[in-house]
C-alpha cells in the first residue's frame, strides 16, 4: 500500500544548529499516528516543514507516492493537509463561528456582505462532526471556557469549505486544555477519520493517550527517528526509552519513606465564589492528589488556600492557624505554591532564574532593605542544583529556558524555603518525558522530608502514579477520598462523573 | 554585531549628536561650561524622568508629573507670599506631591482604574487646583525669598571661573538615589517583579497593591520636587510652568528602554534619555533652529529609536 504521506531525509539546521538530521516519517492511509520525543527532538520541525511554514536544507517528501515541495501553508492545505496547532489562537472578541473561519474567505453574498447565515450553518456543521451541539456558533469567543475555545478551534479543522478535501490531520498537543470527556469526544472523532480512510498525526506528550488512541508510534530523539512501531507491539516503558536513550524502571519512584501521623495542613469549611465548603487534612510526607473533572475547583482550592481569592474559613498549618489575606502571608505561613499556568501566573519571563526564584524569600537576602546578591546567588545556584535546573548560571533569563526547565525555576522558587505544605497545580504541564521524571523524583524527595503536598493534576497516570490518596472533585465540592492505591484510571474518571453520571461515562470510555 | 547595535544603538546616536555638535559649534559646544549649563537645563527634567521611572518599572504611567510640578511650585509660592518661611513652605510643596502621588495610587492599585486613565483624570485636577490657589497668576518678585531663589544660584565653585550648579548636583542625588532604590532594595526587586508579570508577583508573595502605591506616592514626591527645583531657577512659579516635563519625561524612559535586550527602564539609562534630549535642546538653539524644528527633530529621533530597537528585537524573535 502507498504510504499517505512519506518524508525521507529531512535536514534542517538553525543558524548552523542542526534540527533535524535526516528524519523519516510515514503514515499511512487511515491510521492515527503517534509522534512524540522529548522537546527539542525535532517534531515541531518536522510539522513545520510539513506545513510549508519552514523550508527544510533538504527532504524528499512524497503524498501519494508523488513527489511533492511544500512551499507554502496554501501548497500544504491544497495537498489536503490539515493543522491544529498547541497554542489556543482564538480571537476572544469574535464569535465561534468566525473563529472557525479564521484565516479562510468567509461565504459572501452579492456585494461584498457576509452570508451570516451560511457561515453560522458551516460552523455547526463543523462542530457538529466533533459532536459538539451545544455551542452556539453566534456567541462570543471569550464567553466560553478554556475546553470549548479548544474544541472551537479543533473544529476548524474539520471545516471543509472552499479547500481540497482533508486528507492528514496533525494535530500537536490538542488535548492539552481539554477535560476527561472532551478528550474523549476527540478521540472519537479522530477514529471516525481513521475509519473513513484519512489519518492522522498526533503530537503528544502523554503515552497513555499514544497507548489508547493511537496505531502506530514514531520516536524522535536529538532531530532523529529512533524508532518507529505499531503500538500492539511496543510499550510504554519501550518508547521512553527511545524517547530519553536510556532504561527507565518505572514512569513514576516509588515511595520510599512512610508518611507520618503528624497532621500539617488541616482545612474546615473552606469556601470561596462557587468553590466549598472544602474539608481535608494532609499528614506531613503525605502526598494527596486533588482530581476532576476540567472547572471542578481542584485549581480553585489550591488558590483559596494560597489566598489568592476571597475565602472564607478555617486552614491551620502545622496545628496554627493561617490568618492569611493575601498570598504573601500563606508563603510566610509556611505554604509554597507552583500555579497552574507557568508563563501568566508563574514566571517573569524577561527577568532572571535568580529574581524568580528568590523572589517570596527576599528577605533572607536583605538587611535593611538592601540586597545581598552574594548571598542570593549562593541559595539560586543551590536550588537550581536541587531541582536539577539546567541553565547557564542564575543571571540568565527565563524566557530562554525550554518548558521543562521553567517549570524547574518555579520548584526552586517553592522549596527554597523548606515549606511546610507544598502545592502544585499541573506541575508537568507541557514538560518533556526527562524532566517529567525529574520532577516527579523530586516530588519523592520533597515528600521523604516530611513536607506535606498536594497536587492537583488533569494527568490521571500522574495522580495514580504520585499520589497516596486521591480527593476527586464535583462542581466545587468534594466528591470522595479514595486511597489511591489499586485504583484504575477508569474508576477514577467515573468517579469524577458522579454515581448518577457514572453510566455514560463509562460509555463513553468503552465505546470510543 | 546586530545585538551590539541594538544594545548600544542609542549611546552611539548619542555619540553621533554630540559629534555633530562639536563640529558644528566648534567654539562653545565642548566646553566644560557648556556642559554644566546643560546639565543645569535638564535638572528639572532629570529628577521628573528619575521620577516617572519608578512607575515605568512596573509597567505604569504617571501623566500627572508635569501638573504636580507645577502645582508644587505654586503651593510653595502662596505660601511664600502669605509669609511662611522656606522650610514650612517646602515641606508643603512635598506633601502635595506625596497626596497627589497616593491619590494616583489608590485609584490605580485599589480602585483598579488604568494607570493611563487614572492619571490623565489627576492631571487636570492637579492643574485646577494649581489655577486655583495662584488665582490664574504668576507669583515672583518679592513674594518669593532670596534663600529659595539663592538656591538655583548657588553651587560648588570648581576653580575659579565655573562652578557646578547646585541644581545639577540636586538633581544627581535625586537619580542617585532612585538608583539605590530600585537597584539594590528589596523594594526596587519587587516592582521590577510587579513589572515583568504583576499576576505572578502577587501569586509569588509580593504584595502588589501598596507596592504599587508606594510607587505612585515616590513618583508625586519626585514630581514635586522637580517642581520647587523649576521654582527656585525662575524665581517665580505661574500655574503652567511644570506641564512640559512630563512629555520630555516619558520621551526620556523610553530611549533609555531601548539600550536594554529586555525593554526595561533603567534610571540610570533614562539619564543618558535626558541627556540626548538636553543636547539635542543646547545644540539647536545655538545653531539658532528653530524651535519648531526642534521640536520635529526630537520626535523623529524618539521614534528611530524605539522603531529600530522593536525591528531588531523582532529579527532576533
Amino acid at each position: 500500500m502507498t504510504d499517505l504521506a512519506a518524508l525521507h531525509d529531512v535536514t534542517k539546521a538553525y543558524a548552523g544548529v542542526p534540527a533535524l538530521r535526516g528524519a523519516r516519517l510515514t503514515i499511512a492511509p487511515g491510521e492515527v499516528h503517534a509522534l512524540v520525543g522529548e522537546n527539542g527532538a525535532g517534531k515541531s520541525t518536522l510539522i513545520k516543514i510539513l506545513a510549508g511554514v519552514t523550508p527544510p536544507d533538504a527532504a524528499s517528501i512524497a503524498i501519494d507516492g508523488r513527489s511533492v515541495s511544500i512551499d507554502t501553508p496554501h501548497a500544504a492545505a491544497d495537498l489536503g493537509l490539515r493543522f491544529i496547532h498547541q497554542e489556543l489562537d482564538v480571537v476572544p472578541a469574535l464569535s465561534v463561528a468566525e473563529n472557525i473561519f479564521l484565516g479562510r474567505r468567509y461565504p459572501m453574498r452579492p456585494a461584498g456582505f457576509i452570508d451570516w447565515r451560511t457561515l453560522g450553518q458551516a460552523a455547526t456543521e463543523a462542530m457538529g462532526r466533533l459532536g459538539i451541539t451545544d455551542i452556539d456558533p453566534r456567541r462570543k469567543m471569550a464567553r466560553l471556557g478554556l475546553g470549548d475555545q479548544m474544541l472551537v478551534r479543533l473544529s476548524a479543522a474539520f471545516l471543509d469549505r472552499g479547500t481540497a478535501p482533508a486528507r492528514l490531520y496533525v494535530m500537536d498537543e490538542p488535548t492539552a486544555s481539554l477535560n476527561g470527556e472532551e478528550t474523549e469526544r476527540l478521540f472519537r472523532v479522530l477514529r471516525e477519520i481513521r475509519d473513513t480512510g484519512r489519518s492522522v498525526l498526533y503530537v503528544t506528550h502523554r503515552l497513555d493517550e499514544v497507548m489508547r488512541l493511537c496505531d502506530r508510534v514514531t520516536v524522535m530523539r536529538g532531530g532523529e527517528t529512533i524508532s518507529t512501531a505499531a503500538t500492539s507491539d511496543t510499550s510504554e516503558a519501550a518508547i521512553i526509552r527511545d524517547m530519553i536513550g536510556r532504561p527507565v524502571d518505572e514512569a513514576y519512584p516509588r515511595r520510599a519513606t512512610p508518611v507520618s501521623d503528624e497532621t500539617v495542613l488541616d482545612v474546615d469549611d473552606l469556601a470561596g465564589a462557587g468553590i466549598g465548603p472544602v474539608r481535608l487534612a494532609v499528614k506531613a510526607g503525605e502526598i494527596v492528589g486533588l482530581a476532576g473533572l476540567s472547572g471542578a475547583g481542584q485549581s480553585e482550592v489550591l488558590r483559596l488556600l494560597m489566598a489568592a481569592d476571597r475565602r472564607t474559613g478555617r486552614v491551620r498549618v502545622a496545628a496554627k492557624p493561617q490568618q492569611a489575606a493575601q498570598p504573601p502571608q500563606a508563603w510566610r505561613s509556611g505554604l509554597a505554591y507552583v500555579p497552574r499556568e507557568r508563563r501568566s501566573e508563574g514566571l517573569m519571563l524577561t527577568r532572571s532564574i535568580a529574581a524568580n526564584v528568590t523572589l517570596p524569600h527576599l528577605r533572607l537576602f536583605a538587611r535593611g532593605g538592601f540586597l545581598n546578591r552574594g548571598s542570593e546567588r549562593e541559595a539560586v545556584s543551590a536550588a537550581g542544583d536541587e531541582v536539577r535546573l539546567v541553565a547557564r548560571g542564575p543571571d540568565q533569563h527565563c524566557y530562554k529556558l525550554s518548558g521543562g526547565n521553567q517549570q524547574k525555576v518555579l520548584f526552586a522558587r517553592a522549596l527554597l524555603e523548606r515549606p511546610r505544605i507544598l502545592l502544585l497545580d499541573e506541575p508537568t504541564r507541557g514538560v518533556d518525558v526527562g524532566a517529567k521524571f525529574d520532577i516527579y523524583t523530586l516530588i519523592r524527595e520533597v515528600s521523604s522530608r516530611g513536607t506535606a503536598i498536594l497536587i492537583a493534576s488533569s494527568d490521571f497516570p500522574e495522580l495514580l502514579g504520585m499520589c497516596d490518596r486521591i480527593i476527586v472533585m464535583r462542581d466545587g465540592r468534594i466528591g470522595g477520598v479514595l486511597p489511591a492505591a489499586d485504583l484504575s484510571e477508569e474508576d477514577l474518571l467515573t468517579h469524577c462523573y458522579g454515581h448518577a453520571a457514572a453510566a455514560p461515562a463509562t460509555a463513553a470510555a468503552s465505546g470510543a | 554585531m546586530i545585538g551590539v547595535l541594538r544594545r548600544y544603538g542609542t549611546i552611539v546616536g548619542f555619540v553621533g549628536i554630540v559629534l555633530f555638535f562639536w563640529i558644528s559649534l566648534p567654539e562653545t559646544f565642548m566646553t566644560g561650561r557648556n556642559w554644566l549649563n546643560i546639565s543645569q537645563q535638564v535638572s528639572m527634567l532629570t529628577v521628573t524622568a528619575a521620577a516617572m521611572t519608578i512607575v515605568m518599572v512596573m509597567g505604569d504611567f504617571d501623566l500627572s508629573v508635569g501638573t504636580m510640578a507645577s502645582l508644587a511650585g505654586v503651593v510653595a509660592a502662596v505660601l511664600f507670599k502669605l509669609g511662611f518661611g522656606v522650610p514650612l513652605a517646602v515641606s508643603a510643596a512635598l506633601a502635595t506631591g506625596l497626596v497627589g502621588g497616593a491619590l494616583n495610587g489608590i485609584l490605580v492599585s485599589y480602585i483598579g482604574i488604568l494607570p493611563f486613565i487614572a492619571t490623565l483624570a489627576t492631571l487636570t485636577v492637579f492643574s485646577g487646583f494649581a489655577f486655583l490657589i495662584s488665582d490664574g497668576r504668576t507669583i515672583f518678585g518679592r513674594d518669593i525669598p532670596e534663600a529659595f531663589s539663592g538656591f538655583a544660584r548657588s553651587g560648588v565653585p570648581l576653580g575659579d571661573l565655573v562652578s557646578i550648579p547646585a541644581l545639577t548636583i540636586a538633581a544627581l542625588a535625586f537619580v542617585l538615589i532612585v538608583w539605590i532604590v530600585l537597584e539594590q532594595t528589596v523594594f526596587g526587586r519587587r516592582l521590577y517583579a510587579i513589572g515583568g508579570n504583576s499576576r505572578a508577583a502577587l501569586l509569588a508573595g509580593v504584595y502588589v497593591r501598596r507596592l504599587r502605591l508606594a510607587a505612585f506616592v515616590l513618583t508625586g514626591v519626585g514630581a514635586a520636587i522637580a517642581g520647587l527645583l523649576y521654582a527656585s531657577r525662575v524665581a517665580s512659579a505661574n500655574p503652567t510652568q511644570g506641564d512640559g516635563l512630563m512629555l520630555d519625561a516619558i520621551a526620556a524612559v523610553f530611549l533609555g528602554m531601548t539600550m536594554s535586550e529586555e525593554w526595561e527602564p533603567r534610571v540610570h539609562a533614562t539619564l543618558i534619555g535626558v541627556f540626548i534630549l538636553g543636547v539635542l535642546d543646547n545644540g539647536l538653539t545655538q545653531m539658532s533652529v528653530d524651535s519648531y524644528i526642534r521640536d520635529i527633530l526630537v520626535g523623529a529621533i524618539i521614534l528611530a529609536a524605539v522603531a529600530s530597537s522593536s525591528l531588531w528585537r523582532r529579527d532576533t524573535g
